[in-house]
């Protein structure tokens, strides 16, 4: 009894911490947005356009140097963009390395390859190709993730969006996604307030079937509500002239110091892609 | 199941970017037909619906939780091809914004859950649900049944993607330069954590959403279109097979014709599993990284004979590169995606038929 | 004589088998400003959405300046000329307020009638300024508190600058001071040619934005007239639910009841 006590406090929190955690990092990430730094001076098509070849070459390159040049230039532009390398490591990098060298540890005794190593009680012997094989991994998801990290958390959502056009994404997309980010902070709160007042009313005896039946419910409820609130909201942008087609401004405008640093970061990218060959 | 960057090599994201892109296509192009006007503002809230659900814990049984994909309880309300599309949409902000799954493997890991789980998903609940009420109990069933096998079949499939880059990407050493697992270690621990936890976390999210809706709101599963769209559920979803079976239908050929003949020549599945699963060191390995269950003993004795039989029309002509093993590993997924896609093609059409006969039986 | 702006003629509405209005009739003339007093549920709000051409009778008919409002005449041109005629403030801002920032809501309105980009830039920043809300122009929605939701949702639709407004309870989950300040707005922009039709049950709203009031119980009309008329009829309010007998002790022993106002102004 005690355990389904604890429990049902666990899901609620559990579930109620992720809520909280995604407000969190979406304010933080406004904050961060309105600092000055390198990043922030950018145009947003540009920086889309500069850092998404840097995390396709992080993930081609085959040569371990390169990589971890590459992961010091993320490291760089962080700093030139005012971004805590604290806050980096609690959010990416530790992140990243907990998943991923957990999933690449057995790697070093699974892949075939000349011993260098082995474990003191187990006897378990770790390959040359083994470790190279959990740096590649680790090193790669670390660079690509600083990457696209540093993008999002340097550039206001809505100018991400706005700008993800250069990539040819149509405009209906953008405007969904834009409406999507939206809408998900207003279920977010919705199921936050849903689970608080359950939290508020359980005293902590539900047997599983019961707590799933709750959670499951919660599930409905939301679902029920997304299904009217989609119809309540085309019944407002339609009350105000859509008629299926959007349109919407865009007003970024590039400079010299735009295309300078796109040119430099190109060329990165291409010196990359040379020697990780 | 979120593939992050760095574990497919640019070549496999690539292909999947490739093969997702005809899909949400198709999709989205089925989803503004029906929906019309309404297609924006319904894409939005329900891609948001999405994104949240990944963040519900389920209790299961054990005294432990997980959480869901919703791609199960999505496909039974909006309909394979709104799901397919929403789940996407909320994989991609998850990717971007959240840094959950990588930007590279955004097309893989969108294909997996969002298009092949959605479905999966569609199948499977038409199937089990067939022509009953709204209200009975099997669609709960079915439902319930359409998310696990939706997942598993997504888990199957991030295994297989992960399970094939140590053999065709390894450096000048010989270490994977990707995810460093191959298909035996790669299958069963994904496969484990999904055919029982998140499976289960999945089956109660679908079936009990469904139960939900019975009791509250059954008009959301009456029609295929929710939020308003004036279409009655089986027209609509039957004239999204039509239009789509084309499709279907060739990749499903492609797939089943490609590997004809060479997927034995090259004995693939034969030699790393004969290899691999009776060296003992080997096999003590592959336990302790599977969760600590054992692979089997023997090498599958369905599959050698199965690829005998492949080989028998032109066994001598076909070229050397296909007895590379990497290439008999990559036609034989190619050959089980088509007899997966065949098989779901004519469940489609049996339901189809059957669907016909009553309406032109009852008055 | 001036053509009236809404004809409304005998017009019944039901939402999933519960009646919204029950053979309904009203005519609104142009510049009028009108309160809808009701309860919630007392179809108030239908109305709106039915005058907002959202929503079309199953009985009956609505006029809009003579023509009539229907499903298959409202489409293409015809639309977005109404649409830039008439607008609407929903009760639900979250629901109104869809993009990602403020200065891209209040843009949305004049971007899909088509309105050169650099008239929408110039009027979105003069509109934000005058409802005292240039500071938020960067926020996103999920930022913004009640009472700022709301005056970005009635800045969104005001930019277009349209003859007719309808507001569906503008101060309904306002904490007082957010209440008066959207007062001084509704004030400060209904005046002029601007028609103007509010529906609440907010009494303390009634005199500063009406001319003139219906009652609403049930989905029908069942009373009119002036502000001062309908608020001094104590036993009508209390019969449709807008006021509550409010028991209270004045001496021990004596127990009394008076209808009871809800609302605080400051």
């Amino acid at each position: 009894m005690t355990r389904a006590g604890k429990n049902s406090r666990g899901v609620v929190e559990r579930s109620l911490a992720s809520f909280v955690d995604a407000l969190e990092h979406a304010f933080y990430a406004e904050e961060l947005a309105k600092k000055n730094g390198l990043l922030q001076k950018l145009d947003p098509r540009v920086k889309i356009v500069a850092i998404l070849p840097l995390i396709v070459i992080a993930a081609l390159a085959r040569r371990l140097w390169v990589i971890a040049v590459l992961f010091a230039l993320a490291v760089a532009i962080a700093l030139l963009s005012s971004v805590p390398l604290g806050t980096l490591a609690r959010r990416v990098w530790l992140g990243v390395l907990t998943f991923t060298g957990f999933i690449s540890f057995p790697a070093l005794f699974l892949t075939p390859g000349p011993a260098i190593s082995s474990l003191p009680l187990l006897g378990w012997t770790v390959t040359a190709q083994g470790l190279r094989a959990a740096i590649y991994l680790i090193m790669r998801a670390e660079t690509a993730a600083t990457f696209s990290v540093l993008l999002v958390l340097c550039t206001p959502w809505s100018n991400v969006l706005k700008a993800l056009r250069v990539l040819r994404l149509p405009v209906v997309l953008v405007v969904v996604l834009g409406m999507t980010y939206r809408y998900i902070f207003l279920l977010l709160r919705n199921a936050h307030d849903m689970f608080t007042s359950r939290k508020s009313r359980i005293v902590g005896r539900l047997d599983g079937p019961e707590q799933r039946r709750a959670a499951t419910a919660s599930v409905g409820v939301l679902m029920s509500k997304t299904i009217q609130l989609s119809g309540d909201v085309y019944l407002a942008m339609r009350s105000r002239g859509f008629q299926g087609e959007v349109y919407v401004l865009d007003e970024f405008r590039t400079n010299w110091f735009d295309w300078a640093m796109l040119a430099l970061f190109i060329t990165v990218a291409f010196l990359a892609f040379w020697f990780g060959r | 199941m979120h593939i992050p960057d760095g574990y497919l090599s640019p070549s496999t994201c690539a292909l999947l970017y490739g093969t997702a892109i005809p899909f949400w296509y198709t999709a989205f192009a089925r989803v503004k037909r029906l929906m019309n006007t309404r297609l924006v503002p319904l894409l939005a809230v329900a891609s948001a619906f999405c994104f949240v659900i990944m963040m519900f814990n389920v209790p299961l049984p054990g005294g432990t939780t997980g959480h869901a994909v919703g791609v199960g309880a999505a496909t039974v309300v909006l309909g394979p091809w709104a799901s397919m599309l929403s789940v996407s949409i909320a994989l991609l902000i998850q990717a971007v914004f959240f840094g959950d799954g990588g930007i590279t493997t955004f097309g893989a890991n969108s294909f997996n859950m969002a298009i092949v789980g959605s479905l999966v998903a569609h199948f499977t609940y038409r199937a089990v649900a067939g022509r009953t009420a709204v209200t009975s109990s099997r669609r709960v069933i079915a439902a319930a049944l359409a998310g696990y096998t939706a997942i598993n079949v997504a888990a199957l499939l991030t295994a297989f993607e992960l399970g094939i880059q140590p053999l065709f990407f390894k450096d000048a050493s010989g270490a994977p330069l990707y995810a460093p697992y191959a298909l035996h270690i790669a299958i069963p621990a994904m496969m484990l954590g999904h055919l029982t936890f998140a499976g289960l976390a999945e089956l109660f999210v679908a079936g009990g959403v469904v139960a939900y809706l019975q009791r509250t709101n059954p008009a959301l599963l009456g029609q295929r279109s929710a939020a308003g769209a004036k279409e009655d559920a089986s027209p609509a979803a039957a004239s999204g097979w039509k239009t789509t079976r084309p499709l279907w239908i060739r990749l499903a050929l492609l797939m089943l014709l490609t590997p004809l003949g060479i997927l034995a020549a090259g004995t693939a599945w034969g030699e790393w599993e004969a290899k691999d699963f009776s060296d003992a060191q080997m096999r003590r390995q592959i336990t302790a990284a599977s969760g600590q269950v054992a692979p089997p003993s023997e090498q599958p004795r369905g599959l050698a004979r199965l690829s005998s039989l492949w080989s028998a029309p032109f066994p001598k002509y076909a070229p050397p590169f296909v007895h590379h093993p990497a290439f008999g590993y990559v036609m034989s997924a190619m050959f089980g995606c088509g007899l997966i896609l065949g098989f779901f093609l004519f469940m489609g059409w049996m339901i189809g038929k059957r669907g016909s006969v009553d309406s032109g039986t009852s008055p | 004589m001036t053509v009236p702006i809404f004809e409304v003629r005998d017009v019944t509405y039901s939402y999933r088998e519960v009646t919204a209005l029950d053979g309904l009739n009203l005519t609104i003339m142009p510049g009028q400003r009108i309160v809808l007093l009701g309860a919630n549920g007392s179809g108030k709000s239908t109305l709106l959405s039915m005058l907002d051409g959202l929503c079309f009778p199953e009985k009956g008919s609505v006029a809009f300046q003579g023509e009539p409002l229907a499903e298959d005449r409202l489409i293409g041109e015809v639309e977005f000329a109404f649409r830039r005629r008439v607008a609407l403030v929903f009760q639900n801002p979250d629901v109104q307020l869809f993009n990602p920032t403020v200065f891209d809501e209040v843009a949305f309105g004049p971007l899909q009638l088509h309105w050169p980009k650099e008239q929408v830039r110039l009027r979105v920043s003069e509109i934000l300024e005058q409802m005292e809300i240039g500071n938020l122009k960067d926020r996103s929605p999920h930022h913004l508190s009640t009472g700022e939701k709301k005056r970005v949702a009635l800045a969104s639709v005001l930019i277009l600058d349209p003859e007719v407004l309808l507001l569906d309870e503008p101060t309904a989950a306002l904490d007082p001071k957010s209440e008066s300040q959207m007062i001084d707005f509704l004030v400060s922009c209904s005046g002029g040619r601007k028609t103007v039709v509010t529906a609440t049950h907010d009494l303390d709203l009634v005199e500063d934005v009406a001319d003139y009031c219906h009652i609403f119980r049930r989905g029908r009309i069942v009373a009119a007239g002036t502000p001062t008329e309908i608020l001094n009829d104590h036993a009508l309010l209390l019969n449709t639910n807008l006021v509550h007998a409010h028991r209270h002790a004045h001496a021990p022993g004596e127990l009394h009841s008076h209808p009871h106002r809800h609302g605080h102004r400051h």
